[in-house]
């Protein structure tokens, strides 16, 4: 039998997992019960639509502004918005930033997002071997210029520093060595068309050149191994990956310092069930709902953004036109670029967020909202709503 | 009257006009009692020393970077003072500060135990603790001592770890013009009503911000009268550097002024890469030093630039480099004594293929704190002899 779900804790679960909600969604999933909700929420991910471009592939500034705008449309619009918050979530663990990845198109980063989508409520080891194979991860972190001759080290250093043991567990020396092994992991075009002369809307496919690939015996982490895929395998064996993985994802779904005995027990259920099966035991665990874990978070500007507008009833934004375009630049502004992290360790987040820039321009954005003071449902958006004027409280910038 | 006199009168006439004198008089008095400014500039991600400051003389050198080494022919040659070392060619706008004595060049900075990582490294820097244990930054400690919000500020999106302290952080601005607040009159009342009343937990933080928002939109925004007397590029970079001499000129009254350019992480593709952003910066830095010198402060400033680590010494096959470990640093002004503090690097005696550190970067922040008045020893927790810089 379901536990009970009160009115107040289904707005708090609405808020953290999808971070859009009005009123009579909180009240629905109230009235399925605790279990049920969760599950409802937790569903497969209904598909994104596809992006195809008029622009050529010197034109990433346009590609850039249509897959954001899909993206937040999409999130906008979809029955399934937990799946986008956590494609929010990968997206800022396994990074990759637009404006750094020259080669790579908008489409290709669409297909990324796609990868998350699929994959993100899975185990975590299959979304690494899909990630490490990704066209854009391989352009972004230079895999896909590594020749045995010489390594190039950028992709293997952030795989253990950032994507699964975290700093500490392993030597320069490993780095070097696991280099090695995922030489000749690269891109092309299929049927390998030159970028020059391509269509945008032509994405890159992984391909293994073996020519350009160290098939010599490497040691890492004390074992002996020759390719990237086992590399891969250790990795995922190792329990300090699900440690590192679910202290990150406690810190985006409870609180900025989640406690030891949380990330120990979570790190156990993430490894053995996966995401879905962490966001599970997360989001019906008593803890989850205490008075200590709500409101402890602070919005993102993406996650303001759609909040805010899905409150207002605005399922649609268009980044080409005014007054859209002075909200996708907006983005810069706040600190939050969909598909382009400030650097490989992704947002920084919490308070960083209400820096005194970043903060203002966010507070400025609710001058567009006045006036439209009744069409606005603020009660999952915020705990205590109280009409317009408590979007300037603190509360209102709170997850 | 120069310009710096004539810009603090015009603000307290405005003052007096609106009838808001008490702070805007207090601003120009902390003008004048700030005489010494830093101005820090981290580079994120990495710089190349050795395309940087390129040994230009040494054989090594272009064996070890067959694809990615600066032509001998292109190297700024530095004179008798920069010993078998010269200046990428993005750097010319900097040759005239060098010809004057007043740009520091200083190889191999680093520190014990180096680490590769950009985010602890970047970490140790900004803590100026390579024992990881502190978590406030140099500036942040100095910071808590002042009794001022605005003794320190940064220009850009988020305080980075250097300017947080235990009790105040810097202020993070962006951008002088768009620092204004558009809220209908009773949303604006509202913030400020309720930025007012106190909170708990995360709320309280958040109120916090509030305040400290309303605090700096008071103060920025009598600076946007104040206007460069130099061109700068028009580039974020650029953009930050001419509002810092706004802030200056103006009489924010900050004793240090922090800023970033990222971009660094040369793995692949580094030539024209790299090129592009030390042109950014030598223009920035340039354009900075003819405007302090318009409005008569440049002998007041001091800027010092630096980078988490150096890159690796042989190029990789991507045409470019990883991670290392020694890295370059400059430090410049009109009061700064010019010159090469270090030695051409030993390219036959390397650490896993990077440069290794000659110079321990706290003796460099021990001649910043020693140029802003400050007690280096209370700040970085241990005695760091100063460069003879000043």
């Amino acid at each position: 039998m379901a536990r009970p779900l009160s009115f107040s804790n289904a707005a708090h679960l609405l808020r953290r997992a999808a971070a859009r909600g009005r009123r009579k969604e909180a009240q629905q999933l109230a009235e399925m019960g605790l279990e049920p909700a969760v599950d409802f929420l937790l569903r497969d991910p209904a598909p994104a639509p596809s992006y195809r471009t008029a622009a050529t592939r010197n034109e990433r500034g346009q590609q850039h502004r249509e897959i954001s705008q899909l993206w937040l449309n999409h999130w906008l619009t979809t029955p399934t918005p937990a799946a986008e918050r956590l494609v929010l979530f990968w997206h800022g663990h396994l990074t990759s930033e637009f404006r750094e990845t020259m080669g790579a198109q908008g489409i290709d980063f669409w297909q990324q997002f796609a990868t998350f989508r699929q994959l993100g409520y899975g185990p975590y080891g299959d979304l690494l071997k899909a990630i490490a194979r990704n066209p854009v991860m391989l352009l972004y972190l230079n895999n896909a210029q590594s020749r045995k001759e010489h390594p190039n080290q950028n992709w293997a250093r952030e795989l253990l520093e950032l994507y699964t043991l975290g700093p500490g567990h392993y030597t320069e020396q490993d780095i070097l060595e696991a280099a090695r092994a995922f030489t000749g992991w690269t891109v092309r075009l299929p049927g390998n068309q030159r970028p020059r002369e391509a269509s945008a809307n032509l994405a890159f496919e992984f391909v293994f050149n073996r020519n350009w690939h160290d098939p010599g015996e490497k040691t890492f982490l004390g074992r002996r191994v020759r390719s990237g895929e086992e590399v891969l395998e250790i990795l995922i064996e190792h329990p300090q990956t699900y440690l590192f993985v679910a202290r990150k994802l406690l810190r985006f779904y409870l609180c900025p310092e989640p406690p030891e005995a949380l990330v120990q027990e979570g790190a156990r259920v993430f490894r053995a069930e996966g995401t879905r099966g962490f966001l599970r035991w997360l989001f019906t665990h008593e803890a989850f709902y205490s008075p200590a874990y709500r409101n402890a978070l602070i919005k993102s500007p993406l996650e303001y953004l759609v909040g805010l507008w899905y409150a207002a009833g605005i399922e649609r934004v268009n980044f080409e036109e005014r007054p859209g375009r002075a909200l996708y630049l907006s983005l810069a502004a706040m600190g939050q670029i969909p598909f382009d992290p400030p650097n490989v360790a992704g947002w920084d987040g919490g308070l960083a967020w209400l820096a005194e820039s970043p903060f203002l321009t966010r507070l400025n954005l609710l001058a567009g909202f006045a006036g439209r003071e009744r069409r606005l449902d603020l009660e999952v958006f915020r705990d205590n709503a109280d009409g317009a004027l408590s979007l300037v409280k603190p509360e209102a910038q709170l997850l | 009257m120069n310009r710096r006199e004539f810009i603090q009168k015009s603000l307290l006439t405005l003052a007096l006009g609106q009838g808001a004198p008490s702070l805007l008089s207090r601003t120009a008095l902390a003008a004048q009692s700030k005489e010494k400014i830093l101005v820090v500039v981290n580079l994120f991600g990495g710089n190349d020393q050795l395309n940087t400051l390129v040994p230009y003389r040494n054989e090594l050198y272009y064996r070890l970077r067959p694809n990615i080494a600066i032509r001998r022919e292109e190297v700024l040659d530095l004179g008798a003072n920069g010993e078998r070392l010269g200046l990428h060619p993005a750097l010319r706008p900097l040759m005239q500060m060098w010809n004057n004595g007043e740009l520091a060049v200083i190889p191999q900075v680093g520190y014990p135990n180096p680490n590769r990582s950009h985010f602890i490294s970047t970490s140790i820097w900004h803590t100026a603790d390579p024992s990881r244990r502190l978590e406030t930054g140099w500036l942040g400690r100095w910071g808590d001592l002042q009794d001022d919000p605005f003794c320190d500020t940064f220009l850009g999106g988020a305080t980075p770890q250097a300017q947080m302290g235990e009790r105040r952080s810097a202020p993070a601005i962006s951008s002088i013009d768009t620092f204004s607040i558009r809220l209908p009159r009773p949303f604006e009342e509202a913030f400020d009503r309720e930025a007012q009343r106190v909170r708990s937990g995360t709320a309280e933080e958040v109120r916090r911000a509030m305040l400290s928002l309303r605090g700096a939109l008071d103060k920025v925004g009598q600076l946007r009268l104040v206007r460069n007397q130099a061109q700068y590029p028009d580039n974020a970079f650029g953009r930050s550097m001419a509002d810092i001499a706004r802030m200056i000129a103006g009489g924010l009254g900050s004793s240090v002024y922090y800023t970033t350019l990222g971009g660094w992480d040369t793995h692949a593709g580094q030539p024209p890469r790299q090129a592009e952003l030390l042109g950014y910066v030598a223009q920035a830095l340039a354009a900075f030093r003819a405007d302090l010198r318009a409005i008569g402060r440049d002998k007041d400033v001091m800027v010092m630039v630096f980078s988490e680590f150096g890159r690796q010494v042989a190029e990789n096959a991507s045409f470019g480099t990883d991670h290392g470990e020694g890295g370059l640093m400059l430090v410049l002004g009109g009061g700064i004594r010019g010159g090469l503090y270090g030695s051409e690097p030993n390219l036959e005696d390397l650490e896993l293929n990077a440069l290794k550190y000659q110079t321990d970067f706290r003796n460099v922040y021990a001649t910043a704190l020693q140029w802003i008045a400050a007690n280096p020893q209370q700040v970085l927790g241990g005695d760091f002899q100063p460069l003879r810089l000043i």
